[in-house]
């Protein structure tokens, strides 16, 4: 299978306090990959690491066939178009539009005077009605984003990553701010569009259970080392107190 | 669902967002034809070109670059006057805007809208009328002397520091209100521990601005006889001594950048 990321002996962290410590795997097309583990263990930095809004020390990360580490930052912002991302928080623009949050994920295809009067394309418009519809939005694009439910906000997060097509998914605890049935449906719909679109994805989640429900694959970070790695099915008892074990200094 | 086709929803939406653009490039226009005319009403009309574009205005700037530096010995004691002065009135502004602020803010006024009415009237006054003034009412009041610029001053920063205290306390986070609350907490004690400790950084920070820009009124009140720096300003300018005139002007820079070096550290230590 083709491999689209592959992290090595990746480093991060200021000069007292080591966040990640050496931390390598790798991601082929069709992956869905759970970074579990303890609040604190590095999984939010491991994965800002990969489109560096957190700049790693040491390490690689290959992806596209390419160093991210060693781009310039204009080569840098054109691999994040590549690169969808979700967040915890959802981090829509509230004032704004549903549509015009959604179109914000083209802006790395957009230049900087047409984002200024919102040029988007015809096509762009067209793309972001489709994933609105999609995700069930299709009702609510000329809303303000702070007039949503949280399940829904989510939901334009979704569409605005997609939008970028990327050719991978990052995704930081999608769930931690919804109520545990709304979780499963944000994971079922984040999975089907990635199946549906053939986008690997790295997803960080402390919910173990949601975990094991929705990803081929599981990782599990305990102070920034990576204590597990493997299917859900061998997520045992053992593993699990080995990542959640904490040392008492 | 839908009855009309992706397309034609698609041509909708594009539409719509033609029409708002539009919009917004008519307001812009609007705003900008006001300014143009503005300029060419006010500015172009009624400037006496031929003095700026003979480079009178050179020569005239020239002369204050000829530093009196003769003058520095006598500055120390005004500067220390002027802070002391500005200390003195930003903190009793600050006495005034604590009442002030809490009638003004929305969420903690007292009496509904009839107090938070009263509290941005006297807002608005203060801000209202200027510091000259001000300075001149006091004076009649109190008689010349450092006394009416404070109080001046003092009168002065209520708008600001009121203002901007109001407007952080209706920006609070009421998570940490609520839990005071549940806990069985008094309005007091709601306003002591859960607001008072997220305005902190705003109120510091805004405190040493007003305090700044204290320093720089207290200046311009030495015309109504306010000790200082203001009052050897205003003594050089009688005299009409350029020099001097610079030598004080970069006194009043120095003691602001002061301020501001100062200022960074408290900040750090309370944020």
């Amino acid at each position: 299978m083709q491999t689209v990321l592959e992290v090595r002996n990746l480093h991060a962290g200021y000069a007292d306090r080591e966040i990640l410590k050496g931390i390598s795997f790798t991601l082929n097309a069709d992956d869905f990959f759970a970074i579990i583990g303890p609040s604190g263990a590095g999984k939010s930095t491991l994965i800002r690491c990969v489109n560096r809004l957190v700049e790693p020390k040491s390490g690689e990360v290959i992806f596209n066939g390419r160093d991210m580490l060693k781009l310039t930052p204009a080569e840098l912002r054109g691999e994040r178009r590549n690169i969808g991302m979700i967040f915890q928080e959802f981090n829509l623009i509230e004032r704004l539009s549903v549509m015009d949050n959604v179109l914000t994920g083209r802006l790395g295809y957009t230049g900087t005077f047409r984002s200024i009067f919102r040029l988007y394309t015809k096509d762009e418009i067209k793309q972001a009605l489709v994933l609105l519809d999609r995700v069930g939005l299709g009702e609510h694009i000329d809303k303000r984003a702070d007039r949503l439910s949280g399940g829904q906000r989510q939901r334009v997060g979704i569409a605005r990553a997609l939008i970028q097509n990327p050719k991978l998914l990052l995704v930081d605890e999608p769930t931690s701010s919804l109520d545990p049935k709304i979780s499963r449906e944000v994971m079922g719909l984040i999975r089907e569009m990635a199946r549906e679109f053939h986008i690997p994805v790295l997803c960080n989640i402390h919910d173990v259970d949601l975990a094991c429900d929705f990803c081929s694959h599981v990782i599990g970070l305990q102070d920034g080392v990576k204590k597990f790695e493997g299917p859900p099915a061998k997520l045992d008892k053992q593993a699990l107190q080995e990542i959640y074990a904490m040392e008492v200094l | 669902m839908n009855a009309l086709s992706i397309d034609a929803r698609v041509d909708g939406i594009a539409a719509g967002r033609r029409r708002a653009r539009a919009l917004r490039f008519m307001s812009t226009f609007l705003i900008l034809a006001v300014v143009v005319w503005s300029i060419e009403a006010i500015v172009i009309a009624d400037t006496d070109w031929n003095r700026i574009l003979t480079g009178s205005l050179l020569s005239t700037m020239q002369r204050f670059l000829d530093l009196d530096w003769s003058l520095l010995p006598d500055l120390w004691e005004p500067a220390l006057e002027t802070v002391l002065m500005a200390t003195l009135a930003t903190l009793a502004g600050l006495v005034l805007s604590i009442p002030v602020a809490w009638l003004g803010a929305s969420n903690i006024t007292p009496y509904g809208k009839t107090s938070y009415a009263i509290g941005r009237f006297l807002m608005t006054m203060s801000r209202s009328v200027h510091e000259i003034v001000w300075g001149l009412i006091f004076v009649s009041a109190v008689g010349l002397g450092a006394l009416a610029g404070i109080l001046a001053m003092a009168v002065r920063s209520v708008g600001f520091i009121s203002k901007t205290i109001a407007e952080a306390i209706e920006d609070v986070d009421p998570k940490p209100l609520e839990a005071i609350r549940a806990a069985g907490g008094t309005k007091f004690q709601i306003l002591w521990f859960a607001i008072l400790p997220q305005i902190i950084p705003v109120f510091v920070g805004n405190m040493i601005f007003e305090w700044d820009i204290n320093i720089r009124r207290s200046t311009i009140l030495g015309l109504v006889g306010a000790g200082g720096l203001g009052l050897v300003l205003f003594r050089q300018m009688a005299m009409s001594n350029n020099g001097g005139i610079a030598v004080v002007i970069l006194a009043v820079l120095s003691l602001i950048i002061f301020g501001e070096v100062i200022s960074y550290y408290a900040r750090k230590a309370v944020i």
